[in-house]
């Protein structure tokens, strides 16, 4: 029997994610066992890349079944097809560099936390993360879904002695498992009564079912993968869990993770539902608008990086919802060409945000471990004592912004040209909902660029604010080329647009509602619109770009030539700078706050201490801003009080005794007993 | 013969359900023991009649394990445990012996109904049997309920697994050797398992008296 390459590739992934978590368990706490747990980790993502590109040249999929392993549930069923393989290879774009991040990153954990369970658990989320993109039947799915979330939970309760770091955890757990509740419903209403549950046994039953139940479905698909991908306002646990769990994990969360979710929303919208009313599409860009909104507007007001790294994460998970919504759209109302270009963009922004945000945590990283702080306003400075990390940084902040001719631009753009030609759709419903959709993109990116002015700018700019940034210090090695692989990431995705749009194009042809050859969605050196629409050509962009940074350059040199003077940026005209005369991260975001008042509801506590002799000289001011967490204060706190009411309710039948506990089974026990033989006359 | 079989297999689970009973209305822990002794005696008995007239080899060998786990290897370390525990005594069971009496019978007539449609269904001779291990069954679980001391509740649990083998051996001729093998190891374990728990809650509490364990609760 010849081996075939996928399988090889198949095999070679899950060899190498287990040997990873096995090396990570044999030698813990060494260097070795880091780099083990590494190793395996990257060795797999590489294998996992080489089974999607292969699946993705071919377009043949890559099937693989196994009866004997669960057997009740079909047998362990894993097929990928092109969406899958996208995925898949997402999930191996943000692993391997998170993986090389984390064995310089986790040294830090030596001696406190588990390495051990660190490194093993990490192989175990990076192996379900890979092999959910190919479950083929529901109990594959639903068993490596599950792996994965608790894998992630174990990871993020690495830092378990945090008091924050368990409520985090808990917060996690709920949102999960919820969504985990959601989902094996919608699986339930699709799978055919007594026959199999495979992924194509569903498919055939969704075309018989009605359109209730299938609208049914779909809502609770998007609600409960909404959960996972953090749409508003399922997001809560993002920020809680994301700054929680060790930098590189935070990566593979915001940067992986949360794209699976979007991974089961499409695979349920294209795949197993088939074509569905107009409104499944409006909802999902009614949904991804509010999620990319609120999401910038909270991450903008954001003290803690991480955090503010997180809130930025649901608005970037809004803006592919919005394109999925579209696609969605589009495929209803039969504009084959369209749709495709719109789950085209949602795909690049997906795999695009990967790799910026995994760049960004692992920045940020990289930052918590040279000062020990995520708070911005103690920060400051870090530009010239981790020059590496600020220049990785500072790529990840502007491909985020969406400048050209970085990656998120690319994406963005796409977006933006896959919305605007619908708003003079004369179908109902669309040109509302397109033009209220492009209204928050347009918002959301320029308060992205704020966001990211600022995340750049007070943690690596200016003077240092505390004593552990002043003595900051780069990062090792690794770390340093884990983020290099990513900004070079953001460069080369976003000039080989050309290449890339039509290959995802490609995958998407053929599945419900689009079309079976894929559209020319390039023309020479740009990439053009169906309908001439627009285009835009990032490599010449990129060029030019490049020959105007280089004509700055060159003058600037000149310049020198003609004697160039250094300043203190911003002096004016004051002898002595101290830190304590910058812009904090409140101070920047002060502006918005207060255009923004409505949404946020700001308390401000300003406290001056003046002289008692005059007034007019102030010894101390010490001023307070918050802002009214909406969600958590009234959505979730009085849900989270009602739980908790019932569950204390429930201790009185927790009495302590063990014979009532006794007594509750035998009570049970007859009680069905009588139930059976009642039924049985 | 064939009613020879039957009547022979009534007798003797009629006489494994009453050492059942016997733990309602003594009080003394040595009764218990000896009930239990008796009555995997008889057990084991039952395995040897079924298996005589059934032909069925296997159950000689399950009927001497049978007598030599329950009817002396777990007898003899009851014993050591009532000897450590002798001052310890089942002072008043949460339900009385006249209301428990009242309550083991109504729990076998409920054991009859269960198993009416088994006992239709079924053409073995040893059918006339089911009902009353399955009345065993029920009678044992209502013992470790309602009784206080943790060695009386083992005994209890000893015996449920006794019904259990009974409706076995009864239902099935005896299910194949592995299975039956591996209940045996389960009860055995549970049994040690049981034990230590029994001089763990003694030490904690000076008593072995499960009551108390609800202090624990906070």
């Amino acid at each position: 029997m010849t081996l075939d390459t996928p399988l090889a590739a198949g095999l070679a992934m899950i060899a190498a994610y287990l040997a990873g978590a096995a090396g990570a368990v044999i030698l813990p706490g060494s260097r070795a066992g880091r780099v083990v747990a590494a190793a395996g980790a990257i060795a797999g993502a590489t294998a996992g890349v080489v089974l999607a590109a292969g699946v993705l040249a071919t377009g043949h999929a890559f099937a693989l079944h196994v009866p004997a392993l669960l057997p009740t549930g079909g047998g362990l069923a894993l097929r990928l097809d092109g969406l899958g393989a996208f995925f898949l290879a997402l999930v191996g774009v943000g692993a391997a560099p998170a993986a090389l991040f984390g064995v310089g990153y986790s040294a830090g954990y030596a001696g406190r936390y588990s390495l051990r369970w660190l490194g093993a658990m990490l192989n175990v989320f990076l192996l379900a993360m890979s092999l959910v993109t190919l479950a083929d039947n529901v109990l594959t799915f639903v068993l490596l879904w599950e792996a994965m979330s608790l894998a992630s939970y174990f990871l993020v309760m690495t830092e378990h002695e945090q008091p924050d770091t368990v409520a985090a955890g808990a917060w996690y757990l709920a949102m999960t498992h919820v969504g985990l509740a959601l989902i094996l419903v919608a699986f339930v209403l699709l799978m055919p009564p007594g026959a199999g549950s495979a992924f194509a046994d569903l498919r055939a039953r969704a075309i018989a079912l009605s359109p209730a139940i299938r609208n049914v479905v779909f809502v609770l698909a998007v609600v409960g993968f909404g959960s996972k991908a953090g749409l508003v306002p399922l997001h809560v646990w993002l920020p809680r869990a994301h700054p929680a769990a060790p930098s590189h994990v935070s990566a593979l969360m915001s940067g992986v993770m949360v794209k699976l979710g979007v991974y089961g929303m499409l695979r349920f919208a294209l795949d197993l539902l088939g074509v569905g009313p107009a409104w499944w599409g409006a909802l999902l860009i009614g949904l991804g608008a509010a999620s990319a909104l609120i999401g910038i507007l909270y991450a903008l007001m954001e003290d803690d990086l991480k955090r503010l790294l997180a809130y930025s994460t649901v608005e970037n998970v809004g803006l592919i919802t919005i394109g999925v919504g579209a696609g969605l759209l589009f495929a209803s109302l039969r504009e084959e060409t369209s749709a495709a270009l719109a789950l085209a963009a949602a795909l690049y922004h997906a795999l695009n945000h990967t790799v910026f945000k995994s760049l960004l945590f692992l920045g940020a990283g990289s930052v918590v471990h040279a000062t020990g702080r995520r708070d911005m306003n103690r920060l400051g400075g870090l530009i010239r004592r981790l020059p590496w990390t600020a220049a990785c940084f500072l790529v990840g902040s502007l491909a985020i912004a969406g400048l050209p001719p970085l990656n998120g631009f690319v994406s963005e753009w796409l977006l933006f040209q896959s919305l605007l030609p619908a708003i003079g759709s004369p179908a109902p419903l669309v040109a509302p909902v397109m033009t209220l959709a492009v209204g928050a993109l347009a918002l959301t990116a320029g308060l992205a660029a704020a966001g990211f002015v600022k995340a750049f700018g007070i943690t690596f700019l200016a003077v240092p604010r505390s004593p552990e940034a002043e003595h900051a210090h780069e990062a090792p090695a690794t770390m340093r080329a884990a983020m290099a692989f990513l900004a070079v990431g953001c460069g080369v995705l976003g000039v080989a647009a050309l290449t890339v749009l039509p290959r995802l194009a490609a995958l998407l042809a053929g599945y419900a509602g689009l079309a079976a050859a894929p559209p020319v969605l390039t023309l020479g050196p740009s990439l053009a619109l169906p309908d001439g629409f627009g285009s835009m050509s990032p490599p010449l962009l990129g060029l030019g770009l490049a020959l105007g940074a280089a004509g700055v350059w060159l003058a600037v040199r000149l310049g020198a030539a003609r004697g160039l003077r250094v300043g203190a940026t911003w002096g004016c005209g004051r002898i002595g700078q101290t830190p304590r005369m910058e812009y904090t991260s409140t101070s920047y975001a002060e502006p918005l706050r207060r255009v923004f008042a409505e949404v946020y509801r700001p308390t401000e506590d300003l406290t001056i201490d003046v002289h008692p002799e005059s007034r007019y000289f102030v010894q101390s001011i010490a001023y307070r801003s918050e802002i009214v967490p909406w969600f958590e204060r009234y959505v979730y706190g009085p849900l989270v009080a009602r739980v908790t009411g019932w569950a204390a309710r429930t201790r009185a039948l927790q009495s302590g005794s063990v014979h009532a506990y006794l007594a509750y089974l035998v009570i049970a026990l007859l009680v069905l007993l009588a139930i059976s033989l009642a039924w049985n006359d | 013969m064939e009613s020879l079989f039957a009547q022979l297999v009534v007798l003797e689970s009629s006489l494994v359900l009453i050492f059942g009973l016997v733990l309602l209305w003594r009080r003394r822990v040595p009764a218990y023991v000896s009930a239990f002794t008796w009555q995997s005696l008889v057990l084991g008995a039952v395995a040897l009649t079924v298996g005589w007239f059934g032909r069925e080899r296997e159950l000689y060998f399950i009927g001497g394990l049978l007598v030599l786990v329950k009817g002396v290897a777990i007898p003899r370390l009851l014993g050591r445990m009532e000897r450590r525990f002798a001052s310890e005594r089942e002072i008043a069971p949460y339900v009385n012996t006249a209301t428990s009496l009242l309550v083991a019978g109504l729990l076998v007539l409920f054991g009859y109904a269960i198993m009416r449609p088994v006992v239709a269904a079924s053409d073995l001779p040893t059918r006339a049997g089911m009902p009353l291990a399955m009345g065993l069954v029920l009678v044992s679980l209502f013992v470790v309920v309602s009784r206080k001391k943790a060695l009386t509740q083992v005994v209890g649990f000893l015996m449920l697994e006794n019904g259990i083998a009974l409706l076995a051996i009864l239902g099935t001729y005896g299910i194949p050797l592995i299975v039956e093998l591996g209940v045996f190891l389960d009860a055995l374990m549970g049994f040690l398992v049981m034990q230590i728990f029994v001089y763990r809650i003694h030490s904690t509490f000076e008593t072995i008296d499960v009551d108390q364990l609800d202090r624990l609760r906070h």
